[in-house]
């Protein structure tokens, strides 16, 4: 692959498919149906902004396939969103449901703008635009978005809003990560994080760590950042560096604590976009590196989870001897080229299809409380969540070890297999 | 001690299999076991070598399955949900159990419930086990709640949240009001109190719409009461149908000591015989409650009659027949006519050998512990199916019994400064710092009013033990009972400050409390003196001299004198004679 094209996350996402396609002898049709989404939309939203002037801006959803169940997807807020990689999450996303084995197909979407310069009646007709050039393809039974990096509940609340008044009735399961209370689901706040640390305990238990004393190091300090370093705290484990975007000095920052970071009074530190206050932080004791710093730390895990292609092959070399196992909390933050070097450094990667995976699946069970108008309680939520993702981590490694491939090649052959499978039975490859 | 405390760390994680899994005692988290589960961890291998292999093909013994949620994850949920201020608070017991439900369980331990409850679909019991309650050195014994679910729902959803109400059930009952009262017996704080939980197969078997084993029991290898032929170190065993709550709440047992399995316990008529047996038995109703409440100890168990379980088929090897032609109680049920508990084929006739296993297990219990011990145990017999009986062993404790040398003659009984005394009382030893009496006021006593009389002397039992002064407390009828017509149903904790406790039984009621009852147990352990008065009795107490004595506080039932030279109170345990003299 040529080193654009690796940086590419829709090419490097086809590559991943292609090698799942080769091992598992998959015919042309079904590769050629698999390769790409069954549909697209890009389209302009106009917005009128507050002082009066008018900006348009970029909106993408794709449908990569929906073989399993209906479309699902985040939508986006990003200034670099481009249509590959929507098309790259989107594909993941069919992958990831398959994986989890949850009756739902892969969509994905968003705006690319910078909601930072976006004040908050701006992001919300932004919101309720997006939503009405999509209102006649997107529903729960077609379609059914949710938030992803830099969008939250009050966005999806927004998007309720405007779909519902243009059907005209109430559908609380169009979208989810709603508000708790306003048919959000409860857990679905912690879902993404926890799933993420639910598989990593499992990988321990694999390689014969005891959680109690690990060390990890965090890239990305969002939703799913912030709340897999509070339960991986509570497992015994020490968070020693987490890095994020600093949107005042336009540049990320590492900030590390050799005795373990105190995660909740980081994220009192935070900002909704996930950027720690630097000098409170300072104040606080943390040093204060350079964000690429999180990845050469010397500590037993690394959880990347902040965008795509983080750990390339020019700083794949940089992983420290100590590390024994990666858990992907981004959608495909290693590219090929880096993950041929982990490989080769005999580190366990938790591949993100199966490591995020914790906010599809509360996703999941938020529309089926949406469906039946029925809210289960946390303990409901968080138990069935840490039984669908435990379940299959141990699918994955039972395949991987039963034909000595990595974890990430086991976890594409379940999915695709499953997705290749559904589209023969519905007749379509 | 013979053996070392097990730590948590040496016993197997649970691996989300519970049936199916290599072990069968497994803990969840990292914290500590608490006491109930640190005894069975003890006794776990002990019974799984060598005892098993003896008692085979007769008996299959076993630690029934369990799984301990350990104390980690109560410390994560009470701060994780901010629960202290509420949980230490004077509110009612049913509002801090509410906000316990309202609250959620620590993200990491849900996924092992789930996983759990998944592949189960048979009742379990969910019990506590606390640092103090039944540790090895504490005396604990009932102080918190255990539930049993039917855990019988189709759908997995069903069955998960009882089993999470359970569990937080249980955490609640670590802060209940009678509790706070028992830690503050003990002298230490309900701050310094931590709950585990297991989570536990209910030995039994299910007979149309309830499930209970075919025999429960407590056996104890020191008796407090030894009558007959009887001698204190032979132990006592208390036997009853279904399970255990009968004994170790009610109260209601065939009580027998070991040595002299085919005794009957001392009775003055058939009629005495029958009205004193088991009538009723506990059961886990495996059919949807009749009011869902997540907040009752009780919500799934119900109480059948004896005539259930003969339809049921399990009275075969447990009951006599009472024939009123010639008034003689004739053994087995193949004739018509009231039934009498007696478990007559396994003791008289010996068709099972579990007197033998108990009293190995005593012996083994003793050794192990190196003191005196009490221990549970359930049991199904099941001939229909060609298996062996299975006997679950439950619980093991210790017994605090005093070694002081005492000796109290007949003679010693009698003299104008007499209060009370008794042939029959329970204890070993001496007390010479007693100024403080509440009495039940014997003009105004009415097994009607004996709820209220309770209620009068718990809130004098809480300021006494506050002021730190110990009392003797007289009443009528038995102490601890759960039928208010039969007594003051008081239960421990609302007593905890007495050193000394005078029953002066009611005539229509029997005189004997069961051993194997938890309050029982609670008196024994907290070392307080049981003096029981019988109509036939030569005893009274002088209610002419505590009347006289200056009120300090006077409720409507209840009266409280404070002394100027504190009693003498002396029990003799190898006689069972006591004496309470004024100065």
């Amino acid at each position: 692959m040529h080193h654009d094209d690796e940086l590419n996350p829709f090419v490097s996402a086809q590559s991943q498919f292609d090698r799942a396609a080769e091992g598992l002898g998959l015919d042309l049709s079904t590769r050629e149906l698999l390769r790409f989404p069954l549909k697209e939309c890009q389209f302009l939203i106009p917005l009128r902004r507050d002082d009066g002037t008018a900006k348009i801006f970029r909106g993408f959803r794709v449908l990569h396939n929906d073989a399993r169940g209906p479309g699902k997807g985040g939508i986006r807020f990003h200034p670099q969103e481009t249509i590959d990689t929507i098309r790259a999450l989107a594909m993941r996303m069919t992958w990831k449901c398959a994986l989890i084995d949850i009756p739902l197909g892969g969509s994905s979407g968003g705006i690319a703008c910078d909601p930072h310069y976006l004040s908050s009646s701006e992001q919300e007709r932004l919101c309720r635009g997006w939503v009405r050039q999509l209102a006649r393809i997107l529903g729960p039974k077609t379609d059914v978005p949710a938030p992803e990096i830099m969008t939250g509940s009050q966005h999806m609340l927004w998007m309720l809003d405007e779909y519902e008044t243009i059907r005209g009735e109430r559908v609380p399961d169009f979208i989810t990560g709603k508000p708790v209370g306003m048919g959000g689901s409860l857990g679905r706040v912690e879902a993404a994080g926890f799933g993420l640390v639910f598989t990593l305990r499992e990988a321990l238990k694999e390689l014969q760590m005891a959680a109690d004393g690990t060390t990890a190091s965090i890239q990305g300090f969002g939703n799913l950042g912030q709340h897999a370093a509070l339960l991986f705290e509570q497992l015994g484990g020490r968070v020693v560096c987490v890095s994020c975007w600093d949107q005042r000095d336009g540049v990320s920052y590492a900030y590390r604590m050799e005795s373990g970071i105190n995660a909740k009074a980081l994220i009192d530190i935070t900002d909704p976009f996930g950027s720690i206050n630097k000098d409170k932080a300072e104040k606080m004791g943390y040093e204060v590196l350079p964000g690429e710093a999180w990845l050469t730390q010397d500590v037993d895990i690394l959880i990347p989870a902040a965008l795509e292609n983080q750990i390339t092959k020019n700083n794949a070399e940089g992983i420290r001897p100590r590390v024994r196992l990666i858990a992907e909390g981004a959608s495909g933050p290693t590219t090929s080229a880096a993950d041929e070097i982990i490989r080769k450094r005999n580190i366990l990667v938790i591949p993100d299809i199966l490591a995020n995976a914790g906010g599809v699946t509360c996703s999941y069970f938020e529309q089926v409380q949406g469906q039946m108008n029925y809210y289960w309680g946390k303990d409901e939520v968080l138990g069935k969540l840490d039984v669908q993702l435990t379940s299959a981590f141990h699918d994955v490694l039972e395949l991987s070890k039963t034909k000595s491939i990595p974890m990430r090649e086991a976890a594409f052959a379940i999915a695709v297999a499953r997705v290749a499978q559904a589209c023969k039975d519905r007749g379509w490859a | 001690m013979g053996l070392t405390v097990p730590e948590t760390s040496s016993i197997p994680v649970f691996d989300r299999q519970f049936f199916s899994g290599k072990e069968r005692f497994t803990a969840i988290g990292r914290g500590e076991l608490g006491g109930k589960a640190q005894g069975l961890a003890r006794m776990l291998r002990l019974i799984d070598g060598s005892l098993a292999e003896s008692f085979r093909p007769d008996i299959e013994v076993c630690v029934p399955t369990l799984t301990v949620i350990t104390t980690e994850y109560f410390d994560l949920f009470m701060k994780q949900n901010n629960l202290y201020e509420v949980a230490l608070s004077e509110l009612r017991d049913e509002v801090i159990a509410l906000t316990f439900q309202k609250a959620d369980l620590p993200p990491q331990l849900v996924g092992d419930l789930r996983a759990l409850i998944s592949q189960v679909r048979t009742p379990l019991a969910v019990r506590s086990s606390s640092l103090l309650e039944d540790a090895m050195f504490e005396p604990f014994a009932s102080v918190y709640a255990t539930k049993m679910i039917p855990n019988n729902q189709a759908d997995a959803d069903s069955r998960f949240r009882k089993l999470v109400e359970a569990v937080k059930f249980i955490y609640a009952s670590t802060f209940f009001k009678d509790a706070k009262n028992y830690i503050r017996a003990t002298r230490h704080v309900t701050t310094d109190e931590k709950m585990a939980v297991i989570i536990q197969e209910v030995v039994g078997l299910r007979r149309g719409p309830r499930f209970y084993p075919d025999i429960s029991g407590v056996a104890r290898s020191h008796n407090f009461y030894p009558l007959g032929n009887a001698k204190p170190k032979e132990g006592v065993i208390d036997l009853a149908l279904g399970l255990g709550k009968t004994i170790v709440d009610d109260g209601i047992a065939w009580s027998y000591s070991p040595a002299h399995p085919q005794a009957n316990p001392p009775y003055n008529t058939l009629d005495d015989l029958l009205s004193r047996t088991q009538a009723e038995f506990w059961a886990i109703s495996m059919e949807a409650p009749a009011v869902y409440n997540p907040i009752k100890e009780t919500e799934y168990l119900k109480k059948f009659s004896l005539a259930d379980a003969e339809r049921d088929g399990v009275l075969r090897f447990l009951a006599s027949t009472y024939r009123a032609q010639n008034d003689k109680i004739v053994y087995g049920i193949s004739e018509a006519g009231p039934r009498v508990l007696d478990f007559a084929p396994i003791l008289k006739f010996d068709l099972l050998p579990l007197n033998k296993l108990l009293r190995r297990l005593l012996t083994i219990c003793e050794e192990s512990l190196n003191r005196m011990v009490e221990i549970e145990f359930a049991m199904t017999l099941d001939e229909r199916l060609g298996r062996p009986a299975r006997f679950g062993f439950l619980q093991v404790r210790p017994m605090v019994v005093s070694e002081s040398e005492i000796e109290l003659r007949p003679c010693d009984l009698k003299g104008d400064d007499v209060l009370t005394a008794s042939e029959s009382a329970l204890g070993n030893g001496f007390h010479e710092d007693v100024l403080d009496i509440i009495y039940v006021k014997p003009d105004k006593f009415n097994v009607h009013h004996s709820e209220a009389v309770a209620l009068e002397i718990e809130r004098l039992n809480r300021s006494l033990q506050e002021l730190g002064r110990p009392y003797l407390l007289i009443g009528f009828g038995r102490w601890g009972t759960s039928d208010p017509q039969a007594g003051i149903p008081v239960n421990f904790g609302q007593i905890s400050g007495a050193k000394v406790i005078v029953e002066v039984a009611l005539p229509e009621t029997s005189t004997m409390l069961s051993q194997g009852s938890h309050f029982f147990h609670n008196i024994t352990s907290f070392r307080v003196f049981y003096f029981s008065l019988t109509p036939f009795d030569p005893y009274r107490v002088d209610w002419e001299w505590l009347a006289r004595q200056p009120a300090d506080r006077e409720t409507e039932f209840v009266r409280h004198v404070r002394l100027i030279s504190p009693l003498k109170i002396i029990v003799d345990g190898t006689t069972s004679r006591g004496v309470i003299r004024h100065g």
